[in-house]
């Protein structure tokens, strides 16, 4: 079979890549980019001010020193940053989508890996532009519009922050409309397949960012809720299922999906439970249902309960019926770190974890009750179902505790109790002075220890006080120098080496891009299938993982590992 | 009514098809008429891996084949059910399968095997269970290049 498609598709969107790469080194859409990046605009413009006055007061004491006036560079600022970042991303993938378009129109195909291979990079550099167009362009459109429309007073809410229109939700937004609405060009179709490669590249390089301690506790926490909400909900469907009369196969392809991780479980189960056709499609479609309500709904719950990353991390890892959803209510709750991500993706890790047993044990549930059943062989079964990527996952976070990509020092939470701060790092006396003047302002003993440990010791000892202070930081009418300072020696305490950053960095695209291809696998068809008793049950069983695990994690888990 | 030489019936198997069936067998004449079976899966089966990014690429093809073979058992069930129907009764029997969206699939067919009449069944009660999978009739009517008949659901 020939894969590839001759078209110039590739070609041009390579080009058209290493064309915004040269726009933004040139500076030619400057313009642009300042409306499009109002807060790395601000800083540039900050950096700019103090680079003036340095360079004032330096010429002037050189002229009273009847010296040659200095030559001074301006340190590049989050606007050049971001530039410098867009273009280097920019001629990079550009590059290689440039040479293999051409190579598409050049070579005459035959079968074999290379035809596979040039096959599917149309398809990737689909979803690759869409990604980059979203974050680059989408993302700040509607953060500016959101603050437009506050400000002008036509709504007294910030819709693009209440409702997480980030460049997460926009990609798969933006993912499902090109499906449904514009279909996927025939040369991107073998492509847009790939975006499980991203994603699953993604989780394996979430390994990196672990601490030992990390994994342990997230780990121990995971396996205790999901054991529980998986179980439990997966014991509900088929209880309920029986009781509704809905079939051996109908419940139990339906226990998988709404028990353990969704579409992927459903999958995982349907050979083994004989499940009937349409029974696959009402299932399917209940849980994408389920799935694309939750990613829009739970973000913005968490939010309106302040929760952090671990709480919301543990809740949607939980609480969300379908795995992909999960990453993207993470990532729409906390868009510009991924400490939300990091919980989350132990928690789906955990869910595939418990997949191959949940299998053996609705396969063993069917050959009971249903008359006639195949049987299956439970063994087979244990091992394909294994998720191989989990492998990939331990080993990058075996390899990074090795220290193989920074030294174990580097991980963050490090400097929390260590003497390893530099001088120049810890607070100034005039940012003490201002912390110093807000304590009347703190609203319990918690936040008033927290903040006078932090004058005394001019950084921060804990990771419970830098929680206690993150929430002193949104106080509202704090002193503009407190705030900063906060923000600064949770900064310093939160240290991060530049190749733990870049990881952070290309796991947020990996995820991103990733997403907005799977945004392309939803279709309205698969979604309209859900109806008839699956979707009560579904519901019902939905519902009550959500809540029950909300309140879990509201009541017992500590927003800190 | 002119007796049709090749008449399109569009069955795949639900109550509403099952009128079809019965219609066409009213109007088509044994020794002059073949019908056509044209049985459409649509193609909402092409999302039916959903999002699905967790399982190994092994699960992911067991499960296709696992969806291809159900779908094609059902679709060879149907057919054998209209042919031995239409040999029972001295009409000429001859399947098509298609894969796509049902109304497009209906008329490209229509023409392709030179239809005179086409049959399908009255659209489905809404508040049956079943795959939704509606014909486009607006699509159906405004391209059809022959007559088109529809079965009463009483």
């Amino acid at each position: 079979m020939i894969y590839s498609k001759k078209s110039p598709a590739l070609f041009i969107i390579g080009l058209f890549l290493l064309a915004w790469g040269f726009l933004n080194s040139s500076g030619s859409i400057d313009g642009m980019q300042v409306w499009l990046q109002k807060s790395a605009w601000s800083d540039h413009l900050k950096v700019k001010e103090k680079f003036d006055a340095e360079l004032r007061v330096a010429t002037e004491m050189a002229t009273a020193e009847n010296k040659p006036a200095p030559v001074m560079k301006m340190p590049a600022s989050g606007f050049d940053k971001m530039k410098a970042g867009q273009a280097q991303l920019s001629y990079i993938i550009g590059g290689i989508f440039t040479v293999l378009g051409l190579l598409v129109l050049v070579l005459t195909p035959k079968e074999g890996n290379l035809d596979y291979y040039l096959g599917v990079a149309p398809g990737m550099a689909f979803i690759v532009a869409i990604a980059f167009a979203v974050r680059w362009g989408l993302d700040p459109v509607f953060a500016n519009w959101g603050k437009a429309v506050q400000e002008a007073g036509i709504l007294s809410w910030d819709f693009a922050h209440i409702f997480n229109l980030n460049y997460v939700v926009l990609g798969i937004v933006l993912g499902i409309v090109i499906v449904n609405v514009f279909k996927i060009p025939n040369w991107a179709a073998n492509g847009v397949r790939t975006a499980r490669f991203f994603l699953k590249t993604g989780v394996i390089l979430l390994g990196v960012l672990y601490s030992a301690a990390e994994l342990a506790q997230l780990g121990g926490l995971s396996v205790l809720m999901i054991g529980v909400f998986v179980l439990g909900s997966v014991g509900l469907v088929l209880f309920m299922g029986r009781r509704m009369n809905t079939g051996n196969s109908m419940t139990g392809i339906l226990a998988a999906g709404v028990g353990v991780c969704g579409v992927s479980a459903a999958v995982a189960a349907a050979p083994v439970v004989q499940a009937r056709a349409v029974e696959i499609a009402y299932t399917i479609g209940t849980i994408l249902v389920w799935g694309v309500g939750c990613m829009f709904i739970f973000p913005t719950i968490g939010h309106l309960l302040g929760m952090g990353p671990v709480q919301f991390g543990a809740w949607a890892g939980t609480g969300i019926l379908n795995s992909a959803q999960v990453a993207g209510a993470a990532l729409a709750f906390d868009p510009q770190g991924i400490e939300t991500l990091k919980v989350a993706e132990i928690f789906n890790i955990t869910r595939v974890l418990f997949l191959p047993i949940i299998v053996v044990w609705l396969a063993a549930w069917y050959v009971k009750h249903e008359v006639g059943a195949e049987k299956v062989d439970l063994k087979q079964v244990l091992i394909a179902k294994f998720p191989l990527f989990v492998i990939g996952f331990l080993l990058m976070f075996i390899l990074s505790s090795l220290g193989l990509f920074a030294p174990a020092g580097h991980y963050q939470g490090k400097y929390f109790g260590s003497e390893q701060i530099k001088e120049e790092q810890l607070l100034k006396g005039k940012e003490t002075r201002a912390l110093e003047a807000e304590i009347t302002k703190m609203r319990n003993p918690a936040e008033t220890q927290a903040l006078k440990d932090l004058i005394a010791n001019r950084k921060l000892t804990s990771r419970e006080q830098d929680n206690t202070l993150k929430g002193v930081a949104k106080i509202s009418g704090l002193d503009s120098l407190a705030k900063s300072s906060i923000e600064k020696a949770s900064k310093v305490a939160w240290h991060t080496s530049k190749i733990i950053s870049a990881f952070r960095d290309w796991i947020a695209w990996l995820f991103a891009i990733g997403l907005t291809g799977l945004g392309m696998q939803i279709t309205v068809k698969a979604l309209k299938q859900a109806g008839g008793k699956p979707l009560i049950i579904g519901g019902i069983v939905g519902t009550l993982k959500a809540v029950g695990s909300l309140i879990v994690v509201l009541l017992f888990v500590r927003e800190f590992v | 009514m002119q007796t049709p030489s090749v008449l399109l019936l569009c069955h795949h198997g639900t109550e509403g098809a099952a009128l079809a069936e019965q219609l066409a067998y009213d109007v088509a004449r044994p020794g002059q008429t073949t019908i056509v079976h044209c049985l459409v899966v649509p193609e909402l089966w092409a999302g039916m891996q959903g999002d699905d990014w967790l399982n190994n690429a092994s699960t992911r093809d067991d499960f296709a084949q696992y969806v291809e073979k159900l779908l094609e058992n059902d679709a060879k069930r149907e057919l054998a059910v209209v042919e031995a129907n239409c040999a029972e009764r001295g009409l000429g029997y001859k399947a098509v399968v298609r894969f796509g969206d049902p109304a497009e699939c209906v008329v490209a067919i229509a023409v392709g095997e030179k239809a005179d009449l086409v049959v399908i069944g009255p659209p489905r009660a809404k508040a049956v269970l079943g795959l939704r999978s509606r014909m486009n009739l607006e699509h159906l009517v405004r391209d059809l290049v022959c007559p088109l008949l529809i079965a009463s659901r009483r």
